[in-house]
């Protein structure tokens, strides 16, 4: 790996967690009365993607024009970290028409067709979604890759074993990522699920299956780049588990009083840790760390102006670019 | 056999799921396969009069499923089982702190699943407990193949027997690597990659390699250790290991299967016998150092690494010279008095009423 990949890598994941800590902050800036999530100039639920960085800067470094995503209900990071535009995503979040749609999807429904983005708050629901991607993109005859985004938990889900079963037989073009952050919602994994790692179910149908530990943006970087190389070489799907934190809440208001690692979360977080690591190893210079966080927060200043300047949707216009 | 006797068990919940699984053609050795071995290595244990064990605890799977097992029918006859009150870091800590806790205990031998990874911290802490080393990694020159049940049988010998001790263990060399404060060390091979990062850990790609300093290089294995070997071979059982410079541009090449489906034809600039004690330095003036096939240390300039042989590694059991000398000791055969197949080599007197594989209380 050059010094490049090394500081895109870090770019990227404070690029997103700057993003990530301002939505948190407006989100609860005008709540009023604070537990009313409809409330505010962020309507509705929030689900925030902090910590969980690694797993989407070291996936979308291997993407390219024409690979697919379908992300679940905390997908800032994937969106992000793949290219999708910042303003009309944060628009989308405000509700503006300016948003990817419209303004009627919110935080949890952003498609961008442009970038072949999508997620969606039904649990598991990517993962069919991308098969069908990578068939047709096997069938036309392209490189390209689709990539299912998923937590532990959703790995229950009949959808999750459909899916490995029907890209293992079609031998599709996907990637399955599964973000293990230890908490489905308050449930532990060891309530929900029979088997530790869900690198022993790929191995169930057949295809390869690895655990990245750590939550570690270069590890991630290597599995990540090897199953989408197979991926676009026709050699089939593979799944990914990277077993990463949720530093937040599962939603914005989540009081957390369930989790029995929370001590430990803060000396958890991937970010200062990665910046560390490349401080010691000269990728990184003292001067750059803030830079490159100013940087971010510039953007994402602009962003949440450029939502803030867009029109709410009229009243009028709430039967149109609805299909059911 | 005198006493009964408590055996340590370390089953890495995280062995054989890196990025081997899509580079290479790496196995998958699922939760419920080690499971399955560790039930065959808690009845062999049982079988040869082992009354305890004290396992790592995990929340990966391995501790869970080993308790359900031991409120099962199919746990008659096992040793109770303890599990290390530790904190589950889910990290290599975890590994070093219950074999610490395990020696502490006085454990006879330590049964351990994984592969060269796991051994070498379990190896780091061991100090003179035997290790049964049962491969359930991806890459294991360390671990033999042996059939688990075969395994706790001849971790309970050694644990219980001194004659099985004597006759069944051996001490293994090391190799000593020191990189400005660290100190690690490696049991089979330690490789200076040019390349500078550690990534994902597991090595699978030798074009980076510069030099290679090899405990042991024996045919039949595979791994790094397997370049060496189709050199120059170097026993396990040896006072001495194996030091080669690799260059792409050398016109020697050896071909060796140095992952699972990956075999390499690798260039070979020198093989030299590597003296135990005699202190080298690597070449290379910063890169990464991989230790039992693992990126683990980078350095440069300011931490430039040192590798030492060193013959006072681990104590390791010969699954099958431990039961070939149970076997000539009649410790694994009761003979009625008097009948023909008696050749009073069976050490049982008079008074002594149990089988002898069963431990007297």
């Amino acid at each position: 790996m050059n010094p490049m990949n090394r500081l895109e890598l870090y770019t990227e994941m404070v690029r997103i967690r700057q993003y990530e800590s301002r939505i948190l902050q407006e989100y609860h800036g005008d709540k009023a009365p604070a537990w009313d999530i409809g409330a505010g100039l962020i309507p509705g639920e929030m689900h925030l993607s902090a910590g969980q960085e690694p797993a989407a800067v070291g996936v979308c470094a291997h993407l390219k024009k024409g690979d697919a995503i379908t992300a679940p209900h905390r997908p800032h990071h994937f969106a992000l970290a793949h290219g999708v535009d910042m303003n009309a995503m944060t628009a989308e979040i405000y509700g503006r028409t300016t948003g990817l749609c419209k303004g009627k999807g919110g935080h949890m429904h952003l498609f961008d067709p442009e970038n072949h983005f999508s997620c969606s708050g039904i649990i598991a629901q990517g993962y069919p979604v991308a098969c069908g991607q990578a068939l047709a993109m096997k069938r036309r005859g392209t490189d390209n890759v689709a990539i299912a985004v998923a937590g532990e938990g959703a790995a229950n889900q009949g959808a999750f074993h459909e899916s490995l079963n029907l890209a293992a037989v079609w031998n599709l073009p996907v990637v399955f990522v599964i973000e293990d952050n230890d908490w489905a919602i308050s449930v532990p994994r060891s309530d929900s699920t029979a088997t530790t790692s869900n690198a022993d179910r790929a191995a169930g149908y057949g295809i390869p299956g690895v655990r990245v530990e750590n939550n570690d943006v270069e590890a991630v970087f290597e599995a990540a780049g090897a199953a989408v190389d197979r991926a676009r070489a026709g050699e089939g799907p593979s799944l990914i588990e990277v077993h990463t934190l949720r530093l937040w809440g599962h939603f914005e208001g989540d009081a957390q009083a369930y989790r029995t690692d929370l001590e430990t979360v803060d000396e958890r977080d991937p970010i200062p840790r990665y910046a560390q690591a490349l401080l010691a190893s000269g990728d990184l210079v003292e001067e750059q760390v803030q830079q490159i966080a100013e940087a971010a927060d510039a953007e994402v200043d602009a962003a949440i102006q450029f939502s803030l300047n867009s029109p709410i949707p009229a009243a009028e216009d709430a039967l149109l670019h609805v299909f059911a | 056999m005198h006493e009964s006797s408590t055996v340590g068990i370390i089953a890495n919940p995280a062995s054989a799921r890196d990025i081997r699984r899509i580079v290479a053609d790496g196995g998958s050795v699922t939760t419920h396969d080690k499971l399955s071995r560790l039930r065959r290595v808690m009845s062999g244990l049982g079988s040869v009069g082992v009354r305890r064990v004290i396992s790592m605890a995990d929340r990966g799977g391995i501790m869970a499923g080993l308790l359900r097992a031991s409120a099962g029918v199919s746990a008659k006859g096992w040793p109770t089982l303890e599990f290390v009150e530790q904190p589950v870091t889910h990290s290599p800590e975890d590994t070093t702190t219950a074999t610490r806790a395990m020696v502490e205990a006085g454990v006879g031998s330590l049964v351990v699943l994984g592969g060269d990874g796991t051994n070498r911290l379990v190896a780091s802490h061991s100090a003179e407990t035997p290790l049964v080393s049962m491969s359930t990694g991806t890459n294991n020159a360390f671990p033999r193949p042996v059939e688990a049940t075969v395994a706790g049988m001849a971790a309970g010998l050694v644990a219980t027997s001194e004659g099985c001790r004597d006759a069944g263990t051996y001490r293994a060399k090391k190799l000593e690597v020191r990189a400005g404060d660290r100190l690690e060390q490696a049991l089979v091979d330690v490789a200076i990659s040019e390349d500078g990062s550690v990534g994902s850990g597991a090595l699978w790609d030798v074009a980076d390699l510069s030099e290679l300093f090899l405990c042991f290089a024996e045919p039949g294995s595979i791994g790094l250790s397997a370049i060496g070997a189709h050199m120059q071979t170097s026993s396990r059982r040896s006072k001495t290991g194996l030091h080669l410079v690799l260059s792409p541009q050398s016109p020697t090449r050896v071909l060796a299967p140095i992952g699972p489906g990956l075999v390499s034809a690798v260039g070979v600039q020198s093989a030299s016998v590597l003296e135990a004690g005699a202190r080298q330095d690597p070449r290379s003036p910063r890169g990464v150092i991989a230790i039992d096939g693992e990126r683990m240390v980078p350095f440069g300039p300011g931490n430039r690494p040192s590798v030492t042989l060193r013959t006072n590694g681990p104590v390791v059991v010969d699954v099958e010279a431990t039961l070939h000398a149970a076997s000539s000791e009649g410790l694994l055969r009761s003979v009625a008095r008097g009948s023909p197949l008696d050749d009073n080599s069976n050490t049982r007197t008079k008074k002594q009423t149990a089988e002898p594989w069963e431990v007297s209380t």
